[in-house]
């Protein structure tokens, strides 16, 4: 019976999107409504106007900033709710069920995780530091440097990881974007320009431009490794099981 | 922009969403996700978003099945 | 309606069925993990069709390097909305999971009716 209803619901609903998407202009074609207003101005003065070649870093650090500075909070917000769930991990105590499994990752498996971690965090952070003039940024960096941590995780287990990167260390990075967001708007205030601008009136041409070019990079740097650590503690929490905290360590 | 190629991932892209939804094992079909996720971030490629495809490529099929398996591993495997 | 349009406007198609492939998983599945995935599912059919809004045939990537005019390069808007879109869509699920862990803890049950105590919502 739901589900007769509910199949109905959506022929209405497909209906309705498909004669929609009948009435689009066609995909792909360059004079389309979409293609005519903003993108041309973003693409043509973004290089000089925001001081980013990628005009995807251009539109998301500096003709939006508002937008991902939003956005950044939404991410650490919600590790505070995963944390006020389930609570962080205990170190030294934790004993998780994958960790008392009978199947140790093999000896292939953690020599090859312990050759390709390093080079992957490496590529991380030249996605972060280059995102100006090539695919890349903040949150493609905080993606890759997450996924890395985990695959260590994966291969070795909760307790070497947290003791490679203990809580008291990941505490301050997970803030960082925002503290780093933060302190880029005022400094605009500071310099006599609006929150978040990268225009100085009262500075020389050389200055105003240093200034941006680092303010840029400190945001970068913020959004990436901001991005990757709460990925990692958001995937540390979930796997920390209150039952096997207090069992002796036997190995 | 290679419209064959394009309408087999986007048929790709299909079949993987199908088989999420009728596999009744959870872990396959989390791992099924994170097929679907990778065919998703070849699509990204081909449409000229090489941002989206790194992203998609470390949270899609890294981070989101990872979260995925660690909850499927805390509660149930089988659904229902 | 404009059929020889719809045959052209593929991608829209696609995440047309994607969305309700997704819908459909949210309202009828009672798993609790079947229905996130659904959610993602979802999520993703929009990003497709806004990133294929933003298409241009034969394009290029919106990276400014010398010998490619800015008329060629595809829209940057609706990449860097989908960017941010991508990571909250992960934060979201994040949320969703561990809630997942502790209904689980609780009610020793994913399926939504045993929670909810009986067979039929509506």
């Amino acid at each position: 019976m739901r589900k007769a209803i509910m199949l109905l619901a959506l022929a209405g609903i497909g209906v309705m999107l498909i004669y929609a998407v009948g009435e689009m202009p066609p995909m792909g074609d360059s004079g389309n409504p979409d293609k005519t207003h903003v993108a041309p101005r973003y693409l043509e003065h973004g290089e000089e106007e925001a001081g980013a070649s990628n005009v995807v870093t251009a539109v998301i650090l500096n003709y939006r900033g508002y937008d991902t500075m939003g956005e950044v909070a939404v991410i650490f917000c919600a590790l505070c709710a995963v944390v006020a769930v389930l609570g962080r991990e205990k170190t030294g105590l934790s004993r998780t069920h994958m960790d008392v499994s009978r199947v140790k990752a093999s000896v292939v498996v953690r020599t090859t995780v312990r050759f390709l971690v390093p080079v992957i965090i490496f590529f991380a952070i030249y996605i972060i530091l280059h995102g100006e003039e090539t695919p890349g940024g903040g949150f493609q960096g905080g993606a890759i440097i997450g996924a890395s941590i985990i695959l260590f995780t994966l291969a070795f287990g909760l307790p070497e990881s947290t003791r490679k990167i203990p809580l008291k260390s990941r505490v301050p990075l997970e803030s960082f974007a925002v503290i780093a967001f933060l302190a880029a708007g005022f400094t605009g205030i500071l310099f006599g320009a609006n929150f978040l601008t990268y225009i100085m009136p009262g500075l020389s041409e050389h200055a105003a431009e240093t200034i941006r070019q680092v303010m840029m990079m400190v945001i970068e740097i913020g959004i990436g490794f901001a991005g990757g650590i709460i990925f990692t503690s958001i995937m540390f929490a979930m796997i920390r099981e209150d039952k096997y905290e207090l069992q002796p360590d036997s190995s | 922009m290679d419209w064959t190629l394009n309408l087999l991932l986007l048929t790709l892209l299909l079949a993987t969403a199908i088989a999420v939804i009728r596999i009744r094992d959870l872990l396959a079909a989390a791992i099924v996700f994170s097929a679907y996720s990778l065919v998703m971030a070849i699509l990204w490629t081909q449409l000229r978003a090489p941002d989206l495809a790194l992203t998609e490529a470390a949270v899609g099929a890294g981070v989101t099945t990872v979260l995925f398996i660690i909850t499927i591993y805390r509660t149930v495997r089988k659904e229902d | 309606m404009n059929f020889s349009r719809i045959a052209h406007n593929l991608n829209y198609v696609f995440s047309v069925v994607l969305f309700l492939l997704g819908l459909y998983t949210i309202a009828v599945k009672p798993n609790l993990v079947k229905k996130i995935m659904g959610l993602n599912i979802m999520e993703t059919s929009v990003f497709l069709f806004m990133v294929s809004i933003g298409m241009v045939g034969s394009g290029n990537a919106p990276v400014v390097t010398e010998g490619v005019k800015p008329a060629t390069m595809v829209n940057p808007i609706p990449q860097a909305l989908i960017l941010t879109g991508i990571v909250v869509a992960v934060s979201t699920t994040a949320v969703a999971l561990s809630l997942c862990i502790r209904i689980h803890e609780h009610y020793d049950s994913l399926n939504a009716f045993e929670i909810l105590g009986r067979d039929e919502l509506f």
